[in-house]
C-alpha cells in the first residue's frame, strides 16, 4: 500500500445547527503530524486504510473453529449472536469471512502449540500485508486483527465442541438465573515489554532454547517438549516480521519525494532492522519495540485490546529518553512526541476490528492501560520527563480513547504532578485518566502474597485492576458475580423468587436451603444464613468457571504470550494452561452496594424497628413495589429511611466491611484447575447497567426489578448525600480502612472502582483548585484503590441527550473506562445524570 | 448519632445544641477543606437571608414536593390536624402545628423534614473527627456557623473547646449582633473569627436586619484588638445585595472602618455578591421573599465596588459570588 497523503476531510463531524450550549474538551495543540493521525482516525469507516478483523482458516475437512466464543461469555449483550446449540450467527459469518492458509508440510503431525505457532507465523508473515499507514505514521505495524483458526485435528476439534457446548450452556444458566456471568477472557494482563525492550527476543528466545536443551529425551516428545518448541518458533515472529515492516520501509524511500520522509524512513527501516530482536537503542526504536510486540499479542490471541495493558511505560523507557531527549539531544522532543502520536493512532486501531458493520468501538472498553508515575523500590516517586511528556500528548489528543493511564499516585507524589493532572482535569468532563492510589492497592497485593520488595512494581490491566507486570495473569474480568442474587436466594430459601419474568424457572432450587426468613429470630440468624447463600455463590461461580478455563487451556494455547510472561519458559509450559510467576483469577463482586443497602434495610425495618415482616417485604418484592399504596410507602421507606453505604455512617459502614470481608474471604478458598489463586476484587465493568441488572428482582433497598445495581465499590446511585469525603471515607472503610499503626488493610487485591461527579464549579478558581488538590491527597489517605472523575454538570448531559450532534466530543467516565456520551445507551446516559454531582 | 426526630429527644440531656445542618467539603467557610456546622436561631433578620429556616430558634417543619409520593400518611397521623393535601399540594399550619415530629418520622420518603437536630458534644465531635485528614491535607478545619451561633454559647464554647483539644482548626462566623461576654467566652477556642460587616450605616443596617449595627461595631473593633493580640484571624465578609447594601457608600464605609478602626490587620476581607438560590427555601416555609425577583448583579458592578474598597486602601480584598453573567437563568 503506499503512504496516505490524502488530508482527512471530518466526514463524522456535522456541522451542529447551533452551538453547544456547554464547552466540551477540544484536542489542541498537535502538531500537523499529530493532528493528521487524529483526524484520519476518526474517519472511521471512510479510511482508505482499517483494521478490520481478517479472518484465517486451516481449511480442515472435519471442521474449522475459529471464533473463541469463550471470549465473550463475560459480555451476556452477546449471547444473542453466540447461539444455543449450534455455532450462532457471529460464528459462521466469522467462517464465512475466513481465507483458507496454506499449511506447511507436515503440519498436522505437529502438537497443537506448535501448529498454533506456526499457523499464526504463516499468517503474520504472508497473508497480512505489511503496510505503514501514512507518511506522518513513525511507526510499524498496521493490521493485527485476527480471528485465527485454533488449529485443531478432528479428535481435538470434536472433543473441543462437546465441551464448549457445555460450557456455553453452564454459562447462559449461570448469567440467565441472575447469577451474573463468568467466562475465561483472553487480554488482561502486562507482558514483560520491558525485559523485550531491554534484552529483546533473542533473550527469551535463548531462554527457551536452553529450556528445552536442558530437557530429557521423554520430556522433549512430552507438554514441555511441545510447548517449548512453539515458544522457539513465537520468539522469532517478531524478527521476521520487524523484518518485512523493513523491507516495505525501504520500498517506499523509492516512492517518496520528500528528503524528510525518506530520511524517517531510513531511520525506521533501520530500527526494524534491530527491535524487537535486540535490545533498543533509542527512545525510538523502544516505542517500535514495544508496540510490535504488543499488537502480536493481540493478533495471537485474536482479541483486541480488552486489557492487554503496557504497564510502566514511563519507567521501562524512560531512561532512553532522557538520553535522546535531554541529555544527547538525538530527537527534539516535539519530535518524540509525534512518535509517541504514532502508537496512540495505533492504539485506537484496535476498534477497527467490527469497523465495516458499523460496530467500532462497540462498547469502548478495550483498555490498554498505561502505568504512569508512581512509587520505586525505595520508596521515592519516579515520575520523570517522559511521565509528563506522555500526560501532555494525553491532553493534547484529549478526548481520545486508547491507550488508558493510569496515574499511580503516593503520599509522596510530587506537587507539579498534581497541578499537571489538575490542569488536565479542569479541561476534560471526564479526566482523561484514572488515579490509582499506590498504598491501597499495594497493602492488597502484599496479601495476595506478593513479596514487599516487588510490590512497588505494579500496574493496572483492563480499567484499573492490579496486577504485577510481566509475571502476572490474574484473570481480572473472568468472574462477575451478581453480588444482589444472594438476597433473593437467602429471602426465598435458597431458590429463585416465584413470578419474576427471568427466562429461567421460577422457585428454581440453586442455593443451599437456609429456611423461611420468618423463622429466624435475629439479625444474627438471618446473617448467617446469607452468609451461606454467598458462599454458595462463589463455590457455584468457581466451579462454573473452571469449567471454561480447563476447556481454553486444553485447546487454546498462546505462546506467543506465555515467551512473555515470566516462569512460563522456565516451567515449559503455556499461560492458559499453568501458572506464570503469580497466577490469581479475579473474582469482581458487582452490586455490592445493592447488597449492603438491601441488607440493611431488612436489618433495620425487621429486626431494629420491628416494623415490618419478611412476608411483607418478600410480598411487595414479588409484586416489584407495585400495584398497592403499601408496596410504595414501603419501598420509599427503603429507600430513603433505612442507612444507607457511602455516606460515612458508623453502623452502614460497619456493615459494608463486614460484608466486603465475607465474599472476599471466601474466595481465597478455591484454585483453577490450572493452578491459579482466586482472589477478590470489584470492577464490576458494565454489569451493574446492563443484562445482569436486568436479571435482578427487586431489591430491598427499595429497587426496581431490572433496574441498575449499584456501580463497583460505588454507593447506590443518589444514596450518597453526605458528600465527597464522607463517600471517599466510606470506600476505604469497605476495604478494610487502616491499622492503629497507620499502615493500610485492603481486601480487594485486584482494587476496587470508584467513579465520583463533581461540579465544574469546584474547580472554579485557582483557591478552589488548591482545595480540590487537597480532596485528592486526603483520598490518599482514606479512600479506594483508584477514582475517576467526572467534572460534569448534569445540564449539560440533559442538553447532550437532546442534542448529540453537539456533543460528539463528550467523553465521560463510566465506570473504569471511557466512552463517548452520545454513543452510549439511553438507560446508561440516565444512569450518568442520575449520579449525584458534587459541589464544594 | 444524629436525632432523627424530636420525639426521641432527651431534654434532661445536657449540653446538646440545636443543629440546622451538618456540611462537609465546605469550602466557602474559611481555609481549606471544612466541616460547617449551621446552627439554628439568628437575632437579625435580613431580608436577603440565604438560610430563612435557621433564623427561628425553634425547630421547623417544610415539605420537599419533589420528594413527596402523595400517599397522605401524614396527614392521616397528625394529632393536631394541622396537614391537609389540596391540589397544590401539601399545607401545613403552622398556627396549629406544635412541630412533635411524627409527620416526619412517619413519612416514608423524606419529604416531610424538620429543621433543627439536637446533637451532643460528643457525637458532633465524632462526626467532625471523620473528616481530620481532609483538613490535615488543606489547612482547613470546623467552621462553627449559623443562624447566629452565639445564640447558643454555651453548648459552642464546649464543643469548640473540645475541639481544639483534639487538634482541629477553628472557625467561628458570626454576625457580631452579641454580647462582648460571649465573645470573651468563645475566643479563647476559635483560631479564625468569620465577621460580618453588612452595612455600615446604622439606620439602614436597622430597616435591612432588624437591629442597628453599634453593638457590632463595637465588639468587631474589640475583637480585631484581641486576635491580633493573640496572634489569631480575622476575616471580615460584606454581602453585597443589590437595591440594598451593593452601594459605592456602604463599601467605601465599611473600607473606612477597617482601615481606621480595625487597623487594617484583618487578613482578608471578602465581599460576597448575592444568589438567589434560596428561593425556593422561602416557597417551602410559606413565605413570600421580596428578593425573589430581584436581578443579579452585573460583573462590572461588583467589580467596582471591589475598585471602591481598594481604592480606600483595604486589603486582601476578594469578590465571589454569581453575577448574571454566570446565572444561567440571566441568559436565557
Amino acid at each position: 500500500m503506499a503512504e496516505s497523503k490524502k488530508p482527512p476531510t471530518n466526514a463524522s463531524c456535522k456541522t451542529p445547527v447551533t452551538g453547544p450550549k456547554f464547552k466540551v474538551a477540544e484536542p489542541h495543540n498537535l502538531s500537523s503530524r499529530a493532528k493528521w493521525l487524529r483526524d484520519y482516525y476518526f474517519q472511521g469507516n471512510d479510511r482508505e486504510w482499517n483494521n478490520q478483523y481478517m479472518v484465517f482458516s486451516t481449511g480442515a475437512s472435519w471442521g474449522e473453529r475459529i471464533w473463541n466464543e469463550g471470549d465473550f461469555y463475560i459480555v451476556p449483550d452477546t449471547y444473542a449472536f453466540i447461539g444455543e446449540n449450534t455455532k450462532g450467527l457471529y460464528n459462521m459469518s466469522i467462517e464465512l469471512m475466513a481465507k483458507n492458509v496454506k499449511l506447511p508440510e507436515g503440519f498436522w503431525k505437529l502438537s497443537l502449540p506448535e501448529r498454533r505457532s506456526t499457523f499464526f507465523e504463516e499468517v503474520m508473515l504472508n497473508y497480512i500485508p505489511q503496510e505503514i499507514i501514512s507518511t506522518n505514521d513513525l511507526i510499524a505495524g498496521g493490521q493485527f486483527n485476527t480471528q485465527l483458526s485454533k488449529c485443531l485435528n478432528e479428535k481435538e476439534y470434536v472433543q473441543f465442541e462437546k465441551e464448549n457446548l457445555r460450557n456455553r450452556h453452564a454459562a447462559f444458566k449461570y448469567h440467565k438465573n441472575g447469577f451474573g456471568n463468568l467466562g475465561a477472557t483472553g487480554g488482561h494482563l502486562i507482558a514483560d515489554y520491558k525485559i523485550i525492550i531491554e534484552k529483546g527476543f533473542k533473550f527469551v528466545f535463548r531462554k527457551a532454547k536452553k529450556t528445552y536443551e536442558s530437557l530429557t529425551e521423554k520430556e522433549k516428545n512430552g507438554s514441555k517438549g511441545k510447548e517449548l518448541r512453539a515458544m522457539m518458533i513465537s520468539a522469532e515472529i517478531p524478527r521476521n516480521l520487524a523484518k518485512k515492516y523493513a523491507e516495505e520501509c525501504r520500498r517506499l524511500i523509492k516512492e517518496s519525494n520528500s528528503k524528510q520522509r525518506q530520511d524517517e524512513l531510513e531511520q525506521m527501516a533501520q530500527n526494524l532492522e534491530i527491535v524487537p530482536w535486540e535490545p533498543a537503542q533509542t527512545f525510538w526504536q523502544g516505542m517500535q519495540s514495544l508496540w510490535l510486540t504488543h499488537m502480536l499479542i493481540m493478533a495471537e490471541e485474536s482479541y483486541p485490546g480488552p486489557g492487554t495493558s503496557f504497564g510502566r511505560l514511563d519507567q521501562y523507557l524512560g531512561e532512553l529518553f532522557e538520553k535522546d531527549v535531554i541529555k544527547e539531544k538525538n530527537i527534539d522532543r516535539d519530535f518524540a512526541k509525534d512518535i509517541f502520536s504514532s502508537f496512540v493512532f495505533h492504539c485506537n486501531t484496535a476498534y477497527d476490528a467490527q469497523i465495516k458493520i458499523g460496530m467500532q468501538g462497540i462498547t469502548s472498553g478495550f483498555g490498554q492501560l498505561m502505568t504512569l508515575s508512581g512509587l520505586g523500590p525505595n520508596g521515592e516517586d519516579v515520575t520523570n520527563d517522559l511521565t509528563y511528556m506522555i500526560l501532555e500528548v494525553f491532553d493534547e489528543w484529549a478526548p481520545i480513547l486508547e491507550p488508558k493511564p493510569n496515574v499511580r499516585l503516593h503520599k509522596n507524589s510530587p506537587d507539579k504532578l498534581y497541578e499537571v493532572i489538575l490542569d488536565m482535569i479542569t479541561r476534560s468532563q471526564g479526566a482523561p485518566f484514572i488515579l490509582n492510589f499506590d498504598e491501597r492497592s499495594m497493602a492488597g497485593l502484599v496479601l495476595e502474597g506478593i513479596p514487599e520488595d516487588e510490590v512497588w512494581d505494579y500496574g493496572c490491566v483492563g480499567c484499573l485492576e492490579n496486577t504485577m507486570c510481566g509475571n502476572d495473569r490474574s484473570g481480572t474480568v473472568n468472574c462477575n458475580p451478581n453480588l444482589a442474587k444472594s438476597i433473593e436466594l437467602v429471602l426465598w430459601g435458597g431458590k429463585n423468587m416465584p413470578g419474576f419474568k427471568r427466562p429461567t424457572k421460577a422457585n428454581r432450587k440453586l442455593g443451599p436451603n437456609t429456611g423461611d426468613p420468618e423463622k429466624f429470630e435475629n439479625w444474627e440468624e438471618f446473617f448467617a444464613a446469607w452468609k451461606k447463600q454467598i458462599e454458595f455463590m462463589i463455590k457455584y461461580t468457581v466451579e462454573d468457571y473452571n469449567r471454561t478455563e480447563l476447556t481454553r487451556a486444553k485447546y487454546m494455547p498462546t505462546p506467543y504470550l506465555s515467551i512473555l510472561v515470566d516462569d512460563c519458559i522456565e516451567k515449559g509450559v503455556d499461560i492458559r494452561a499453568g501458572p506464570p510467576k503469580y497466577a490469581f483469577m479475579t473474582i469482581e463482586g458487582v452490586g455490592f452496594a445493592t447488597t449492603v443497602d438491601s441488607l440493611l434495610a431488612i436489618k433495620h425495618y425487621v429486626f431494629d424497628k420491628k416494623e415490618y415482616s419478611f412476608k411483607q417485604i418478600k410480598e411487595a418484592l414479588e409484586n416489584d413495589f407495585k400495584g398497592k399504596k403499601e408496596y410504595e410507602i414501603l419501598r420509599a421507606k427503603l429507600a430513603n429511611k433505612a442507612p444507607k453505604y457511602g455516606n460515612n455512617d458508623d453502623e452502614a459502614d460497619t456493615l459494608a466491611k463486614e460484608v466486603m470481608d465475607i465474599w472476599a474471604q471466601e474466595t481465597w478458598k478455591y484454585k483453577t484447575p490450572t493452578d491459579y489463586q482466586f482472589r477478590p476484587g470489584m470492577l464490576s465493568w458494565n454489569y451493574w447497567a446492563g443484562n445482569d441488572a436486568f436479571y435482578t428482582i427487586a431489591t430491598p433497598n427499595g429497587r426496581y426489578a431490572g433496574t441498575f445495581l449499584s456501580n463497583a465499590i460505588c454507593p447506590t446511585s443518589g444514596a450518597d448525600t453526605k458528600g465527597p469525603t464522607a463517600v471517599a471515607n466510606s470506600v476505604g472503610i469497605a476495604l478494610g480502612g487502616k491499622e492503629d499503626n497507620g499502615s493500610y488493610i485492603n481486601v480487594l487485591p485486584n482494587g476496587a472502582s470508584h467513579t465520583i461527579t463533581f461540579n465544574p464549579n469546584i474547580l472554579r478558581n485557582k483557591e478552589h483548585k488548591e482545595k480540590f488538590k487537597a480532596y485528592i491527597k486526603a483520598y490518599v489517605e482514606n479512600g479506594g484503590t483508584a477514582l475517576q472523575i467526572n467534572i460534569i454538570d448534569s445540564e449539560m448531559l440533559i442538553d447532550a441527550q437532546q442534542h448529540p450532534e453537539n456533543y460528539g466530543n463528550l467523553l465521560v467516565r463510566v465506570t473504569g473506562y471511557n466512552a463517548y456520551f452520545t454513543s452510549i445507551g439511553k438507560e446508561l446516559q440516565d444512569e450518568i445524570i442520575a449520579r449525584k454531582s458534587h459541589k464544594m | 448519632m444524629n436525632t432523627l426526630s424530636t420525639t426521641s429527644i432527651d431534654e434532661k440531656t445536657s449540653l446538646k445544641g440545636l443543629v440546622l445542618e451538618i456540611q462537609k467539603l465546605s469550602t466557602e467557610d474559611g481555609p481549606g477543606i471544612r466541616t460547617s456546622i449551621f446552627l439554628k436561631g439568628c437575632p437579625l433578620k435580613c431580608d436577603w437571608c440565604h438560610n430563612p429556616e435557621s433564623i427561628p430558634t425553634k425547630q421547623g417543619i417544610q415539605w420537599f414536593e419533589i420528594k413527596c409520593i402523595g400517599c397522605k400518611t401524614c396527614v392521616e397521623i397528625c394529632p393536631d390536624n394541622a396537614l391537609k393535601f389540596d391540589d397544590k399540594g401539601l399545607q401545613i399550619d403552622r398556627e396549629k402545628c406544635s412541630i412533635c415530629g411524627k409527620c416526619v418520622e412517619e413519612c416514608p420518603s423524606t419529604a416531610l423534614q424538620i429543621f433543627g437536630l439536637k446533637w451532643s458534644v460528643a457525637d458532633l465531635l465524632h462526626e467532625v473527627e471523620k473528616d481530620r485528614v481532609y483538613y490535615e491535607k488543606s489547612g482547613g478545619g470546623v467552621t462553627v456557623s449559623g443562624g447566629e451561633p452565639t445564640m447558643q454559647t454555651d453548648f459552642v464554647v464546649e464543643f469548640l473547646k473540645q475541639c481544639k483539644e483534639k487538634g482541629l482548626m477553628t472557625a467561628f462566623d458570626t454576625c457580631g449582633y452579641t454580647s462582648l461576654k460571649n465573645l470573651k467566652r468563645i475566643l479563647p477556642f476559635v483560631d479564625l473569627f468569620l465577621y460580618d460587616l453588612k452595612e455600615i450605616d446604622s439606620a439602614k443596617h436597622n430597616v435591612f436586619t432588624g437591629v442597628p449595627n453599634e453593638t457590632i461595631l463595637q465588639n468587631c473593633i474589640w475583637l480585631a484588638q484581641k486576635l491580633r493580640e493573640d496572634g489569631k484571624k480575622l476575616w471580615i465578609r460584606t454581602p453585597i445585595i443589590p437595591q440594598y447594601t451593593a452601594t459605592e457608600e456602604n463599601v467605601r464605609g465599611i473600607a473606612k472602618f477597617i482601615v481606621n478602626e480595625l487597623k487594617n490587620k484583618i487578613e482578608r476581607w471578602d465581599l460576597l455578591a448575592f444568589n438567589n438560590l434560596a428561593t425556593d427555601k422561602y416557597q417551602r416555609m410559606d413565605i413570600q421573599w421580596s428578593l425573589q425577583d430581584i436581578p443579579l448583579l452585573k460583573k462590572e458592578d461588583i467589580e467596582s465596588l471591589y475598585d471602591v474598597a481598594i481604592e480606600e486602601g483595604a486589603k486582601n480584598v476578594q469578590w465571589s459570588g454569581l453575577t448574571q453573567s454566570e446565572s444561567k437563568d440571566n441568559q436565557q
